[in-house]
This record gives structure tokens, C-alpha cells and sequence, in this order.
């Protein structure tokens, strides 16, 4: 659309295919522009495609119909320039939280000295210093996934796509990583697509928010949910109330539209 | 100290059937001939020990276990990881698999012969393709059950098709495959015995063979347990390299 | 005892995978698709086995072809001794599993009543499962000759260990407020076995017996070649002994369908046997 955008996601459809069964349309006709350093949430039921969504942008699975633009290239494949957290981490579970932060720096060729210092430095900013030689299965859930999270920044992508990351934590741990992924966000900007259907979550943490439709997956409105600023006192303030309420109500007609239809 | 005695009470048994055992002998409630006192086995060992017997059939029969087991697990373990990976591979391939797997597989024995001949190769081969099928089918549950978020972290992060195998596929498929080939070593241990107690002239099967038809059955006794506690022996420093191999298991 | 319930687990692991490959197979039933590649795939084993030997880079004594194989196999069992044969190697291998069977879960369950029992047989059984038992197949030849019942015996040597530990783990992964109700309900100690344990345990001594079944078979032809003889085994050796190729790959093929029908056939009872179980629980 225009030259500003970083991705642009163009009339895209997607077809679901079980191995037994009828093909599902999972994702029709989704057109999105997504700019530079901007934290997009894709918010919906779940079974609306927002993962799917999410995945062709990764490159992680064939575009059928339409396109995905990454600064102005097609996508074919995955790449280091966009990297991406999953729900359950993800982790490899036979290397160490060194290793796994190594790992990414290894494919990239970087001499060793460089990988060590790198790979310690973003070791320490998630906060898991003294634990650099722990495995995945020693840790609790909210460390993994500060693990995977220091393995994507790792290697510094431009794009950083998430999905729901932090679906599989605790309510606790979970506010927390919210606030810690804000934080790193403003340290160093990157653009962020956070796949969630948690509608409290995506208003605090993202700027706008791309409501989804279930079965077919459509963009159903994209809502500014930008606040003068995002410590975790807005939760109460009024406009961020409002704000959930309006999304919320969007979500649960989607939610209650999507019983129906597998209803009837 | 209060562990040194918990092991001995454990293993008190074993030592139990060994004075029995040269009791039973040494009474002349069997007859010795079918059953020497454990004391003179010892010294028939220490006999064969001495004149080199046990060390160069041993030696024989190592070298075709574990050259036959190494073929088996390099190739066994590549084709199951591929037919995991490779759905043409995994339909042509798998039926074959299935068909092989329930053969009792010390039928293979007279056909290697009938390859190979009395010597090193016919036991290679025997212990390869006996051992060959656990080895695929633990690859291939393994490497199935490998997570795609793993493999997609991996590629994202700019790993080949090649670097994946070796970086998320083996890994994955690892407790399977090693559980796979723990049933191989059980196995090559059983398949090595019996083709050279059957037909062969060297190696540990072949000694017991030749000391019992000589009519030497203290020597004879001394090499089945030589080759009974190999095959404990073996399997436990197995399970211990397993251990350490999954050790970041939980 | 870490070690033999170590080693249980093992075996259930080793269960675990054979029953997911039976379950991928029942999956595949049902897929056309794959059974008609897998159809053409051993199809083509035979034709590749034709042709190859047909084409003469190999003499007919490295590789007789298969149509050669099959007529000798037809000549077998209508004028030759393939049913002696085939009855006796089967009549060793069974009589032996099913006494390792009996002997197996019985032990097992004197192993888990009595402490004294488990003391005793606890490391001996440890021990003896990795061991390579075919080893002392020349001590008992010398002990009971040359007949069946050496070769029975072998079998059975072979046979009881899986079966002791799968009983042995199985009974004590069984969940104890079944034994709580049990007993609440007044059952005696031999009723609590016969009607609470064992049953509770069955799915893990069926792994232990389907282990056990095809060592019993590799036992059963081992023993008969090595002593020679009727049954299968000996068949295959007196083939080989003679440079009969055709009598060797026959004898491959007869034992192939055997091991396959037999498996086949211990799955089936294990579906039966356990219609009430959801396999996919954890045993």
C-alpha cells in the first residue's frame, strides 16, 4: 500500500487440510500493513487462524493464494530475520540454556568469541544469570520461555512474531514476562506480531490490535489501543478499561458465532 | 559403609548359588563331569587365559559384534530417521520393515553361511541384519514424535535440511533409537553365540563348542560364564551410557 | 531393585513402541492409499528377487529364485516333512513359552508377596535377563541330551525373564486404592491375586509375553540347528549342510510366516484380552 510498511499481508486465503476429513478455509482473504518497529497483536477465538496467520508470515507454511511482502520481498521461507517464540517454547531440550542461546548465533557464523559474549549478555537481560547451564526440563515455565525469548533476540531479528507466548504460564509469571517484554520492546524496538486470545493482554502490550473472526479467519476491525504510556498502573484507568470492554464484546460475538455455526 | 553392606546383603543370592554350586560338586551329588566345582572352572579359566585361548577367540568374536552392530546402527538408524523424515520412503520402505520384524532372526544364520562362509563376513553380515530392524523402528519412533516447533525454531534460526537431521531429528528420536539399540546388543550377543556354537571355527561360541566335544567341560563352563558375564557387563555400561547421554532428561 | 524395575520400564518402552506401531498399522487399514504402496512394495521384493536371480549376475546357490523357492515349498508340504517339521518346532517353542509364561507370572508373584522370595531372586534375575542365555545351551545339552526336552528347557531358560520382570513391575504399578477397595471389601489374600492384582496388571504381563514370544522362537530354531534333528531348524541346517539352496531359502520363508503369524496372533489376543483397558493410559 504504502512505502511504509515493513510487512504487508495481501488478499491471503489458506486451506486447511486433515489428513482425513473435508478441507477447512481457515484463513479468506486477510489483508494487513504492518509497519516498521510497530506491536501488532492478532486477537481472536481460538480456531480463527491467527497462528496460521502467523505462521505464513514466518514462512513456516505455503502461501496458496495471495502474498506476504517482507520489506517489499516476497516470503518463500523461513528466515533469521524473523524470528519466533511458540506457546509450549520450544526449546531444545538436550542443550543447556548457553546452548540453546548458542545455537541461533552458531547458524548465523558468528566466531565463537563474539557468540560467548552475545549469547551471555542476552542470558543476563531475561534475568536468568546462574542458570546458564541448566536444562529446559530443571527450569520452571516462566524461565523456558525467557530462555526462548533470549534465543530469538539473539540473533537479532527485525520481526519478531509470537504465539501466545505466554498462554502456558501462570497468571503471576505471566504479568510479569508482559511487563518484561514491554520493556525490552522500548529498549530496542522491533516489530512485533503477538498472536493471543487473552483481550486484556493484547490492549496492554500492543498498539494496535487486529480483531479476527473464526471459521473463515478474517480481519474483522484493526483497533488503535495506543496509551501515553504502559506501566502497569493503566490497567485501572478508565480508557484501558473501555478499551477491553469494546474488544471483548467483539471476541465473544465471534466466540458465540463460532459455536453456532459447528452447532448447527 | 552402611552401603557397602545393603550391596552385599542384596547380592548375598548370588554368592549363595556359587557355594552350592561347589558344594553340590564337591558332595558328588551330580556327576562332576556334568557339573565341575565352580573352584576348578576358576582354574580352567586362569588356563585359558594363560595359553591365549579365551583372549584370541574373544578378540574374533568381539571384532564381529561390533563391526556387525556398528553397520547396523549407522545404516539402521540413517533409514529410520529418512523414513520418518520422507513420506515416499516411509510407504515403500515400512512394509518391508514390518514384514522382516516378526522373522525370528537366528533363521538368517544358515543363508549368511550360505553367502559368506564359515568366516568373519557370514557373522558380520548375521549380527547387521539381525540387529538392523530394532535399530530402524526406534529411529523412526523417535524421529516421528520430533516436534515441529523445534524443527521450525531450528530453521528460523537458519539451520538446512541436513543441519536439522543432525540438530532436532537425532536428538529427538535419541531415547528411542538407544532403547533400540539395547535390544540389538541383546540380540548380537544371542545371534554371535549361537552361528559360531553352529558353524565356525573361531570365536567364543566355537571354544565352548570345541572344549565340550573334547570332553574339557571345566574350560567349557569357564567360557559361558566368560561370555554370560560379558553380556551383563556389556548391558550395563550401556544403560549407564544412556544415562549420561539422556541426561538432560527429567 | 532399581535395577529390575529399571529394566521393566525398558521393556515397557520397547511395548510401548510396538504398540504404537500395531496402532499406526490398524490406521493404515483403512488408508488405500498406503496399503497399496506397501502391497507393491513387497511385491516388488518378489519381483526384484525373480529377476535378480533369474538374471545370472548370481549363481541359482547364492540366490535360487523365488518361483524355485516356492515349488520346493509346495514339494515340502505335500510330499516331504514340512507339517513334521513345522508341528515340532512349534510344540518346542509354545510348550516352552507357555511353561515360562506359568513359571514367569508365578514367580513374579511370589516375587511381589514375599520379601524373603524377591531377596533371593531379585539379583539373579537382574543379572540373568542380559545375560546372552544361549550360551549355556552346550551345559544343557550335556545335562538332558539331545531331545525335546533339552531344547524345551533352553527355551523356557530364555523365555522366563522378560515375563518375571513385566509381572513384577506390573503388579507393582498397580494403584493402590485398588488394593484399598479390595481389601475393604473383604477379599482374601488369594482372591485379592486372582481377582484384583493380576488383572490389574495383565496389560504389562502381556508386554513381558509378547517379549518373550519371539525369543522363544529364536530359541526353539537355534536349538534345533545346533542339535540337528526334525523341526524346522534342523531342516534349515540339514539344507545348508548339503548346499541345498532352495531347502535354505524355503526354510527362511516357512519360519518368516510362522514368527509373522504367531506375532500377529499375540497381538489379537492382547486386543482381546484387554477390551476393558484404554491402552493409551499409561500401564
Amino acid at each position: 500500500m504504502d512505502g511504509q510498511a515493513q510487512i504487508v499481508v495481501e488478499r491471503v486465503n489458506h486451506t486447511y487440510r486433515p489428513p482425513r476429513g473435508r478441507p477447512v478455509l481457515a484463513l479468506s482473504d486477510i489483508s494487513l500493513d504492518i509497519r516498521p518497529r510497530e506491536f501488532l497483536a492478532l486477537l481472536g477465538p481460538s480456531g480463527c487462524g491467527k497462528s496460521t496467520l502467523l505462521y505464513l508470515v514466518g514462512g513456516f507454511l505455503p502461501i496458496e493464494a495471495g502474498r506476504i511482502l517482507v520489506e517489499g520481498k516476497p516470503v518463500a521461507a523461513p528466515g533469521p530475520d524473523r524470528g519466533i517464540v511458540f506457546q509450549h517454547f520450544a526449546l531444545f531440550p538436550w542443550k543447556t540454556v548457553r546452548g540453546n542461546v548458542l545455537y541461533g548465533l552458531e547458524r548465523q557464523g558468528l566466531p565463537r568469541p563474539e557468540r560467548e559474549k552475545r549469547a551471555q549478555a542476552f542470558i543476563d537481560m531475561v534475568g536468568l544469570h546462574g542458570f546458564e547451564d541448566s536444562y529446559p526440563s530443571q527450569l520452571s515455565g516462566g524461565m523456558r520461555q525467557r530462555t526462548a525469548i533470549a534465543r530469538t533476540l539473539a540473533i537479532d531479528p527485525s520481526i519478531l512474531l509470537m504465539d501466545e507466548p505466554f498462554g502456558a504460564l501462570d497468571a503471576q509469571t505471566r504479568s510479569l514476562m508482559q511487563t518484561e517484554l514491554l520493556k525490552i520492546w522500548q529498549r530496542s524496538p522491533k516489530t512485533v506480531i503477538f498472536v493471543t486470545h487473552d483481550v486484556q493482554e493484547a490492549v496492554y502490550l500492543a498498539e494496535r490490535v487486529a480483531v479476527m473472526s473464526a471459521r473463515p479467519g478474517r480481519v474483522k476491525a484493526i483497533v488503535e489501543t495506543k496509551f501515553p504510556n504502559r506501566d502497569p498502573s493503566i490497567l485501572r484507568s478508565k480508557e484501558f478499561v473501555e478499551k477491553v470492554d469494546q474488544l471483548w464484546n467483539m471476541v465473544r460475538d465471534e466466540a458465540i458465532k463460532a459455536q453456532e455455526a459447528t452447532g448447527s | 559403609m552402611e552401603n557397602v553392606a545393603k550391596t552385599a546383603v542384596r547380592y548375598l543370592p548370588i554368592v549363595i548359588v556359587m557355594v552350592a554350586w561347589e558344594a553340590i560338586a564337591r558332595l558328588n551329588l551330580v556327576d562332576t563331569l556334568a557339573l565341575p566345582p565352580l573352584s576348578k572352572v576358576a582354574a580352567a579359566w586362569f588356563d585359558l587365559m594363560r595359553d591365549g585361548e579365551l583372549v584370541s577367540n574373544g578378540a574374533s568374536s568381539l571384532y564381529r559384534g561390533s563391526a556387525g552392530l556398528l553397520l547396523a546402527v549407522l545404516i539402521g538408524g540413517t533409514l529410520g530417521m529418512i523414513m520418518a523424515r520422507c513420506r515416499i520412503f516411509d510407504m515403500l520402505i515400512n512394509p518391508l520393515v514390518e514384514l522382516f520384524y516378526p522373522l525370528p532372526k537366528s533363521a538368517l544364520i544358515p543363508v549368511t553361511v550360505l553367502w559368506l562362509g564359515f568366516g568373519d563376513g557370514s557373522k558380520i553380515l548375521l549380527i547387521f541384519l539381525g540387529c538392523m530392524i530394532p535399530v530402524t523402528i526406534g529411529a523412526y519412533n523417535g524421529a516421528r514424535g520430533s516436534d515441529h516447533a523445534l524443527l521450525w525454531s531450528a530453521r528460523s534460526m537458519g539451520a538446512g535440511s541436513f543441519r536439522m537431521m543432525w540438530d532436532v531429528v537425532l536428538p529427538s528420536a535419541l531415547p528411542e533409537l538407544l532403547n533400540g539399540i539395547r535390544t540389538a546388543l541383546a540380540l548380537a550377543f544371542i545371534l554371535l553365540v549361537s552361528s559360531e556354537l553352529i558353524v565356525s571355527q573361531r570365536g567364543f561360541g566355537y571354544l565352548i563348542g570345541y572344549l565340550g566335544s573334547t570332553g574339557s567341560y571345566e574350560g567349557m563352563y569357564a567360557v559361558v560364564l566368560t561370555v554370560a558375564l560379558l553380556g551383563f557387563a556389556v548391558d550395563r555400561i550401556y544403560q549407564l551410557l544412556m544415562q549420561w547421554l539422556l541426561r538432560w532428561r527429567d | 531393585m532399581a535395577g529390575l524395575e529399571g529394566q521393566a520400564t525398558d521393556q515397557a518402552t520397547l511395548a510401548e513402541a510396538e504398540a504404537r506401531i500395531s496402532h499406526d498399522a490398524l490406521r493404515r487399514f483403512d488408508d488405500i492409499f498406503r496399503r497399496g504402496a506397501g502391497a507393491f512394495s513387497i511385491l516388488a521384493l518378489l519381483v526384484a528377487w525373480e529377476v535378480f536371480a533369474r538374471s545370472g549376475k548370481v549363481t541359482p546357490f547364492m540366490l535360487p529364485p523365488f518361483s524355485v523357492v516356492a515349488e520346493r515349498i509346495y514339494t515340502d508340504a505335500f510330499h516331504g516333512d514340512l507339517w513334521i517339521n513345522l508341528g515340532l518346532t512349534l510344540y518346542r517353542a509354545l510348550t516352552g513359552f507357555f511353561i515360562a509364561a506359568i513359571g514367569g507370572v508365578t514367580l513374579g508373584a511370589l516375587m511381589s508377596r514375599s520379601r524373603l522370595v524377591r531377596w533371593f531372586f531379585d539379583p539373579l534375575i537382574s543379572v540373568g535377563f542380559p545375560m546372552p542365555k544361549i550360551a549355556f545351551l552346550p551345559i544343557i545339552i550335556l545335562w538332558l541330551g539331545l531331545y525335546d526336552i533339552s531344547k524345551i528347557s533352553m527355551v523356557v531358560f530364555d523365555a522366563i525373564f522378560p515375563v518375571v520382570t513385566a509381572t513384577l513391575a506390573g503388579i507393582a504399578g498397580v494403584d493402590k486404592a485398588l488394593i484399598w477397595s479390595g481389601r475393604n471389601m473383604g477379599a482374601g489374600e488369594r482372591q485379592m491375586m486372582w481377582q484384583i492384582i493380576l488383572p490389574a496388571a495383565l496389560p504389562q504381563i502381556l508386554t513381558g509375553l509378547q517379549v518373550a514370544l519371539p525369543i522363544a522362537l529364536i530359541v526353539a530354531i537355534i536349538a534345533e540347528m545346533a542339535m540337528g534333528g526334525y523341526g524346522l531348524g534342523g531342516a534349515m541346517m540339514t539344507a545348508s549342510r548339503y548346499a541345498n539352496s532352495p531347502g535354505v531359502f524355503a526354510g527362511i520363508v516357512e519360519i518368516a510366516v510362522v514368527g509373522y503369524i504367531l506375532i500377529k496372533a499375540m497381538a489379537f489376543i492382547r486386543r482381546r484380552l484387554l477390551v476393558w483397558h484404554t491402552e493409551t493410559a499409561p500401564s
